[in-house]
C-alpha cells in the first residue's frame, strides 16, 4: 500500500513551473491517402506542460493528426514529428484516449484502467494498488469492482482517463473525450479535467468541436483548416486559471470566441462548399 | 413467477419444470387419446424398460457420450484455432476456407462410411465424425466473433505498445467468446448426431447402435428409450457448455 500511495505521490508530483522546453514538434507534416491529401504541412509546437485544444471542421484530418501523433499512422516522408527534440517512433510513448471510451466489458473498472499498465508489464498487484488509490480522484470510489456496463456515460469517461493517465506518459492525447456527455455532465467533467490536469501536470493535446470547451481547457487553441487539414489558426487564452464556469459569460470569453468562431466558420463553409461534410 | 427466478435451486426448477409437464402431456395425451403404443407407448412403459435394462442404457449413454464428447473438443479447438488462423493470415483463408465450405456439402452419411472404413469400429471413428460436423460451425462464428472487433479498441491497444499477443489475449479472444459460445451451443447437438451416425455402421454399443437394434426389431418402446438416452447425451454436453458459458461470458447479457 505504501508502495502505491509512493507512486501516487510522484504522479501527483507538480513538477517546476512549466519551463518553455518543447515536448511536441511537428514540423511539416503532411499525409496522403491515394487521391486524398488529408494533411498538407501541418506544423505545431506544444511545450511540456501546456494544454492545447484542437478545432476544425469535420473531415479536416483532425484524426489522421491525431492518429500520427499516437504513432499508429506514419507521415508521408518531408514531414518531421520529434518528441523531447528528438525523432522518435511514437507508438507506446503517448498516452491516447480515443473518442468513445472503449472499456472491455469484461474487465471492471480498475482491470479496465490498469490495461495500458498491464500491457507495459507492470505487475498487475501493483497497478491495481495505484488504480485504487486514485479512484478518488476520478470520483470512482465504491465503483471500483462495478463493471462498465453498470456505470454511467460520465463515470465510464473517467474510468478510460484513469486508464489514459496509468499510462504514465508525458504526452496525453484526448479525441473528444466529452462528445458523447450531456452538457451538464460535460461542464462538470471539463472542470474536473483542467482540476485533475493542475495537479498531475501532463502535456495535453485535445481535440474537441466545442468551441467554448476548447476556449475554458486550453492554454492555446489551435484551429484546423479545411482539408487538406494544416494549422490556419493559433490562440493563444490568457484567461486566469483555475478556470470557473463565470469564466464562460464574461466579455473576454466572448471576444476569443468571437473570433475563432470566424475562423472555424470559414473553414466550415469551405468544407461545406466541397461537399465533405 | 419471483420465486423461479431467485437462486440456484430455483433455475434447476426452471430447467425441471417444462420436462415434467412434457411428460405429464406425454402421459395424459396416450391415456386420454387412445394412442395405440405402436406409434406412442406411454411414457412409464419406457422408463420401465429403461430401468429394467439400466446397465446397459447407463453403457450406452457413457459411450456415446465420450465419443460425443471427444468429437466436440477437437472440433472446438480446431474450429478456434482455425479462426485465429484465418485472422492472423489472409491468404491461408482464401487458400483454405472454400475446402472447409466444401466439405460440408458432403453428406454426412457418405463421409461416416470412408471414416468407419478407415478407422474400424473405434472411439475415434465416432469421434472424427462429430468432429467433422462441429469444427465448421465453431470456424465460422469464431472468425466472425473476431472480425467483430472494433478496430479502434486495437489502435488502443497499439497505443499502448501491446504486443501481437496482448491483442490476442487481452482483446481479440475475451471478444469472440459469446460468439464462440453460440456455436458451441449449437455444435453440442451436431456432435450427438455424428456419434449416433458413427455408430450406425456396426457398432454394437452406445445409443445410436441401440436405437437402430431397437428399429430393426420394431421394438418400439426401446427405441422411445434409446431417444430418451440420445436426449441425456445431448442435454448433458449443453447443460457443460452452458454452465462453462456462464462463467466466461458473465458480461453477454448486459451488451
Amino acid at each position: 500500500m505504501t508502495n502505491a500511495a509512493d507512486q501516487l505521490d510522484q504522479l501527483l508530483t507538480v513538477g517546476e513551473a512549466p519551463a518553455a522546453r518543447t515536448k511536441l514538434q511537428l514540423r511539416g507534416v503532411s499525409r496522403r491517402f491515394g487521391a486524398v491529401q488529408a494533411l498538407a504541412k501541418v506544423d505545431l509546437g506544444i511545450a511540456e506542460g501546456e494544454f492545447v485544444t484542437l478545432i476544425g471542421p469535420s473531415g479536416c484530418g483532425k484524426s489522421t493528426l491525431f492518429n500520427i501523433v499516437a504513432g499508429l499512422l506514419e507521415a508521408d516522408p518531408g514531414g518531421e514529428v520529434l518528441l523531447d527534440g528528438a525523432p522518435a517512433s511514437l507508438l507506446g510513448k503517448v498516452a491516447f484516449m480515443p473518442q468513445r471510451d472503449l472499456l472491455l466489458p469484461w474487465r471492471n473498472v480498475l482491470d479496465n484502467a490498469i490495461l495500458a499498465a498491464e500491457v507495459e508489464g507492470r505487475p498487475k498487484r501493483e497497478a491495481r494498488e495505484l488504480a485504487r488509490a486514485m479512484a478518488a480522484d476520478f470520483g470512482l470510489k465504491g465503483f471500483e469492482n462495478h463493471y462498465p456496463q453498470q456505470l454511467s456515460g460520465g463515470m465510464r469517461q473517467r474510468v478510460a482517463l484513469m486508464r489514459t493517465f496509468l499510462f504514465d506518459r508525458d504526452l496525453m492525447l484526448l479525441d473528444e473525450p466529452f462528445g458523447a456527455l450531456d452538457a451538464l455532465t460535460r461542464a462538470m467533467m471539463q472542470r474536473w479535467l483542467l482540476d485533475i490536469w493542475s495537479r498531475y501536470r501532463r502535456t495535453i493535446l485535445f481535440i474537441t468541436h466545442d468551441i467554448d470547451e476548447a476556449i475554458f481547457l486550453g492554454d492555446r487553441v489551435v484551429v484546423m483548416s479545411a482539408r487538406p487539414g494544416s494549422i490556419k489558426l493559433e490562440r493563444r487564452i490568457d484567461l486566469p486559471r483555475p478556470r470557473d464556469p463565470a469564466l464562460l459569460t464574461t466579455p473576454a470569453f466572448n471576444a476569443i470566441k468571437r473570433e475563432l468562431l470566424d475562423a472555424v466558420e470559414e473553414e466550415s463553409m469551405k468544407t461545406f462548399a466541397s461537399g465533405a461534410a | 413467477m419471483r420465486w423461479l427466478r431467485a437462486s440456484g435451486l430455483a433455475a434447476l426448477a426452471r430447467a425441471a419444470l417444462p420436462l415434467l409437464l412434457l411428460a405429464a402431456l406425454w402421459e395424459a395425451a396416450v391415456a386420454l387419446l387412445h394412442i395405440s403404443p405402436f406409434y406412442l407407448p406411454p411414457l412409464r412403459q419406457v422408463l420401465g424398460a429403461m430401468l429394467a435394462l439400466w446397465p446397459a442404457y447407463q453403457e450406452a449413454f457413457l459411450v456415446t457420450l465420450g465419443e460425443a464428447v471427444v468429437g466436440f473438443l477437437a472440433g472446438a479447438l480446431v474450429g478456434i484455432a482455425s479462426a485465429c488462423a484465418f485472422h492472423h493470415a489472409r491468404w491461408l483463408r482464401d487458400m483454405l476456407f472454400p475446402l472447409f465450405v466444401a466439405s460440408q456439402t458432403v453428406p454426412v452419411i457418405a463421409f461416416g462410411a470412408i471414416v468407419v472404413l478407415w478407422f474400424g469400429n473405434t472411439l475415434l471413428a465416432k469421434a472424427a465424425i462429430a468432429f467433422y460436423l462441429t469444427f465448421f460451425p465453431v470456424t465460422v462464428n469464431a472468425l466472425a466473433g473476431i472480425e467483430a472487433v472494433d478496430p479502434r479498441q486495437v489502435a488502443l491497444l497499439r497505443s499502448f505498445g501491446a504486443s501481437r499477443r496482448d491483442i490476442w489475449w487481452k482483446l481479440l479472444l475475451p471478444s469472440a467468446l459469446p460468439r464462440i459460445f453460440t456455436a458451441l451451443r449449437l455444435s453440442a447437438g451436431l456432435a450427438l448426431a455424428g456419434a449416433i451416425v458413427g455408430e450406425w455402421f456396426g457398432a454394437s454399443i452406445g445409443v445410436g447402435a441401440m436405437l437402430l437394434a431397437a428399429l430393426f426389431n420394431e421394438q418400439v418402446v426401446a427405441m422411445w428409450a434409446a431417444i430418451l438416452a440420445a436426449a441425456g447425451v445431448g442435454g448433458t454436453i449443453f447443460a457443460a457448455v452452458a454452465l462453462l458459458e456462464g462463467r466466461l461470458v458473465f458480461w453477454r447479457d448486459e451488451l
